[in-house]
């Protein structure tokens, strides 16, 4: 009987003890794939190119074209280019999931307050506003690099719930690092000047230096996506 | 009629002027329609539209001015780049030369005038525009005025060779 008894403690231990490890594996799991998706949300690589932002992106992340632009708030040439060539791009070719679109921070130097404007901008993303933000940062251009209220200028699109966020965020000093981590992928393909695009298509690399008119990059996406 | 040594300095400056704009028209023109820097290199089609958009840069042409310029300056470039070095009616081809040397000149420092952040499309690799590629054009348009000037002057002299040789006779 005691042996008996003993072999039943014995089971049940060992019952008790599975138990156990798959709960730990279970929440160890969980755990590992919260953390995976947290970061995944945020940072990503697409067809190669890596540490994509995608509030900052637009299109489909299967398109064969992606396009990079580096591009600066304060500078008049991203501005003509965002106007021109960037809406008519994105009706024509993000819309129609033939480019996936990745905005880049490029703040040149020069510029008094072009990192101001990219930190609202990013923040602006962080809360799915960038669309507005950036449109409102280029089309007031004039106004705010003449008094660097690049605040209001942001403020004047967003609620006053969301432009509270975007305060904490800038406040927040966790902006700097991506903006600088862009600029540094821009030095990467030495990036020098703004709007730079950088063109990615099957495993090649183009480089677009200034502002391009429409016509004529339609007619270089036509050719890339014509290749076989 | 003055007689032209073949020590004469203005000889040497016209060879070293064929040789130097020879060699950087061939390179030029080779680099635009090859891409050499680039690998897999893309077809020439491609190129050319991709030179295309740094001609489009320079915000000088309408796109139709665009497309014929970047679809026959980089042939053109290899073809006066040839003639230059052979020497066939160099008069000519200089001053073909030169009017090309000029034109780059005045687009580049017109650009660089205005402000224009954009990539000079000298060559294959992604330069960008400075005071550099100014003077380098600034340079290269005087080579190729003084070398087609002295063209001119040295043709309406007798060949040095010739004129020994008919001495000889």
């Amino acid at each position: 009987m005691d042996r008996q008894r003993e072999y039943v403690v014995t089971q049940e231990d060992r019952v008790n003890f599975r138990r156990v490890l798959a709960g730990s594996l279970f929440a160890v799991l969980c755990s590992l794939s919260c953390v995976l998706l947290a970061n995944a949300d945020l940072r990503q690589s697409v067809g190669g190119v890596s540490d994509i932002d995608f509030h900052k992106a637009s299109g489909s992340k299967t398109a064969p074209i992606i396009m990079e632009v580096f591009s600066d708030f304060q500078c008049p040439a991203c501005k003509s280019f965002y106007n021109g060539t960037n809406r008519q791009l994105m009706d024509n070719y993000v819309s129609t999931g033939k480019i996936f679109l990745i905005h880049r921070d490029f703040p040149l130097p020069l510029h008094a307050y072009s990192r101001v404007a990219a930190r609202y901008a990013r923040a602006a993303a962080e809360i799915g506003k960038f669309e507005p933000a950036e449109q409102v940062l280029f089309q007031n251009q004039e106004k705010w690099e003449q008094t660097g209220d690049v605040d209001g200028t942001v403020a004047s699109v967003l609620s006053a719930t969301e432009m509270a966020k975007v305060r904490a965020l800038v406040k927040g000093g966790t902006l700097e690092s991506v903006i600088d981590k862009d600029y540094a992928l821009g030095q990467g393909y030495h990036v020098n000047q703004t709007p730079t695009s950088i063109i990615h298509s099957k495993g090649q690399t183009y480089p677009v230096v200034g502002v391009v008119s429409y016509d004529i990059l339609k007619q270089f996406l036509d050719q890339l996506l014509s290749q076989r | 009629m003055m007689q032209s040594s073949p020590l004469n300095i203005r000889r040497a400056v016209i060879w070293i002027g064929r040789l130097v704009l020879a060699g950087i028209f061939l390179y030029a023109g080779y680099a635009k329609i090859f891409l050499p820097n680039m690998t897999p290199r893309p077809p020439i089609k491609l190129a050319l539209s991709l030179f295309a958009m740094q001609v489009d840069s320079y915000r000088l042409l309408p796109p139709a001015g665009v497309n014929f310029v970047a679809h026959t300056l980089p042939f053109a470039e290899v073809a006066l780049g040839l003639l230059l070095l052979i020497g066939w009616r160099l008069r000519i081809w200089a001053t073909i030369v030169t009017a090309a040397m000029l034109g780059f000149l005045a687009a580049v420092v017109r650009s660089y005038a205005i402000g224009l952040q954009i990539n000079c499309g000298c060559f294959a690799n992604p330069e960008p525009l400075t005071i550099k590629t100014v003077f380098r054009d600034g340079l290269l348009a005087a080579l190729a005025v003084i070398m087609t000037i002295f063209a001119f002057i040295e043709a309406r002299k007798p060949h040095p060779w010739a004129a020994a040789e008919k001495a000889s006779n």
